[in-house]
């Protein structure tokens, strides 16, 4: 390949960086196909109607009209703003007594996590046994330890290590599924990949936001039990379901969301909101107690928690 | 299995968009056509969906649509401007002393027939051969070879290189 034909590839590739977000076209096209919907509703009244005519008029009947047929793609056309983020991949295997207990979503993709139904273990703690599929984002590890391998006929790698198995394969987007804490990690993780299919329903809803930044992840134990975080520093902001123990813990009343909150060990701001707990931390230095009350005062929760995916296979 | 239109619509609109994007060097232009082509898809996904490539069914389709629109709009069409990407996308950073070669070529990328560029961004950046690219645009092999022979000569006749760090800054000397 000669300079120019280079250079042409490059020139590409700079304008592939200027891609548009998909949301402005998924939005518009949802607009659209419901004027279509409007649309067809209107001509098919106006049809009805001028059938109705003419059969009262005794020239024509009918009863062959078949109404527009229901759509529901727009269901998936969602924005991308992170209020609302389509995790579009599931496992259709996965070991026997495994359930879903975590969700996240980002810029960068979206990741679920199946951990046994019995177990108690935070998902992000890495205790116990998991099975994680992440998709848009590749397996953070250096080239070495790959072994080949195929997923649905895709060119596939994969990779077993410190009590866990890593599969990485490019679908429509790049797809990794990690398995640990089970016996036959690679066998399982190939397993669980080759039964990674399209999921349209599966959604993640991010139960608040501080002004405009959604909650990223989500986990929990059952439907009432659960942690949702949103981690952008240098504040991190936690809303969840179960009472915290503050026994033991210097705490100092606080007035925060225009009611008494608590300021635990300096550095948290903590206060309950209806049946809720809203907590913000510093996760730097400089911040004052004022800056943790200011984004808790920010906080949103969502009006229609969805916590029903938990611990459901 | 017919995948359904959504979740064909979930997996392929962002590289649908990238395709687009890469094909009309205009972000605003590429959205429309993805656009105005799921629309038309979405009311034949039965028979689209049961092709053996559907995205690559609506990848022609794109093709198609770009071209056709480039025709209607050819009275009003006007040469690439770097304002029109960053109005939609903000550059990236690039620290490449090819920066200002490579925002130049795109430039004569642009200005090229739009069958010549159909044939260089299915060449150079989807990597297709002759008779993919043929298929895609429906014609014959030759032609694709003529259309890219054609843009090369003028691609290489308007390159002329800045040297390093010397080159135009961005946005100037585009119109």
């Amino acid at each position: 390949m000669n300079d120019t034909e280079q250079l042409i590839k490059e020139a590409l590739g700079k304008v592939a960086e200027r891609t548009p977000h998909p949301g402005p076209t998924l939005n518009a096209l949802r607009r659209k196909r419901k004027r279509h919907h409007r649309n067809v509703f209107l001509i098919a009244t106006a049809g009805m109607a001028a059938v109705a005519v003419l059969i009262f008029a005794g020239v024509i009947a009918s009863d062959k009209y078949t109404p527009p047929r229901g759509n529901d793609a727009a269901a998936v056309l969602m924005s991308g703003n992170g209020q609302n983020v389509a995790l579009k991949y599931v496992p259709h295997w996965l070991p026997d007594g495994f359930v879903e207990t975590f969700r996240a979503a980002d810029n960068d993709g979206t990741t679920r996590v199946w951990m046994l139904s019995d177990a108690t273990a935070n998902p992000l703690s890495g205790d116990g046994p998991r099975v994680q599929l992440s998709s848009g984002t590749n397996h953070a590890d250096g080239p070495d330890g790959w072994q080949d391998a195929t997923v649905r006929g895709l060119k596939a790698r994969v990779k077993e290590f410190a009590g866990q198995a890593v599969v990485e394969w490019k679908a429509q987007v790049t797809l990794v599924v990690r398995v640990s804490g089970l016996d036959g990690l690679r066998e399982t993780a190939l397993r669980v990949a080759d039964s990674v299919r399209a999921d349209s329903n599966a959604v993640y809803q991010a139960p608040f936001k501080v002004k405009d930044k959604h909650a990223n992840a989500f986990h929990g134990t059952s439907p009432d039990d659960w942690t949702a975080q949103l981690s952008p520093a240098p504040v991190d902001v936690t809303v969840f379901s179960r009472a915290p123990d503050l026994s033991g813990k210097q705490t100092a009343p606080v007035t925060v969301r225009g009611k008494q909150g608590v300021l635990l060990e300096g550095r948290e701001v903590l206060v309950q909101e209806g049946g809720l707990w809203i907590a913000a931390m510093s996760t730097e230095q400089g911040k004052t107690v004022d800056d943790l009350v200011a984004t808790v005062n920010d906080v949103e929760i969502a009006p229609d928690l969805d916590t029903g995916w938990i611990r459901k296979k | 299995m017919t995948p359904s239109f959504d979740d064909f619509v979930a997996e392929q609109v962002t590289p649908l968009l990238r395709y687009a994007t890469v094909l009309t060097c205009d972000p605003h232009l590429a959205q429309d056509v993805v656009q105005e082509v799921l629309l038309r898809a979405q009311q034949k996904w039965d028979r689209i969906g049961s092709v053996d490539l559907p995205h690559a069914y609506v990848k022609r389709m794109v093709t198609n649509e770009y071209l056709s629109w480039r025709r209607r709009r050819a009275a009003k069409d006007v040469a690439l401007c770097m304002t029109t990407l960053e109005s939609v996308t903000p550059p990236v950073g690039d620290t490449t002393h090819h920066f200002d070669e490579r925002e130049a070529m795109l430039q004569r990328i642009a200005k090229l027939p739009r069958k010549q560029r159909a044939a260089i961004v299915l060449r150079y950046y989807e990597n297709y051969e002759d008779s993919e690219i043929a298929q895609m645009l429906g014609c014959a092999e030759g032609t694709v070879r003529s259309h890219i022979s054609r843009a090369l000569a003028t691609l290489r006749l308007d390159h002329t290189p800045e040297p390093a760090g010397v080159g135009l800054r961005l946005g100037e000397g585009l119109s």
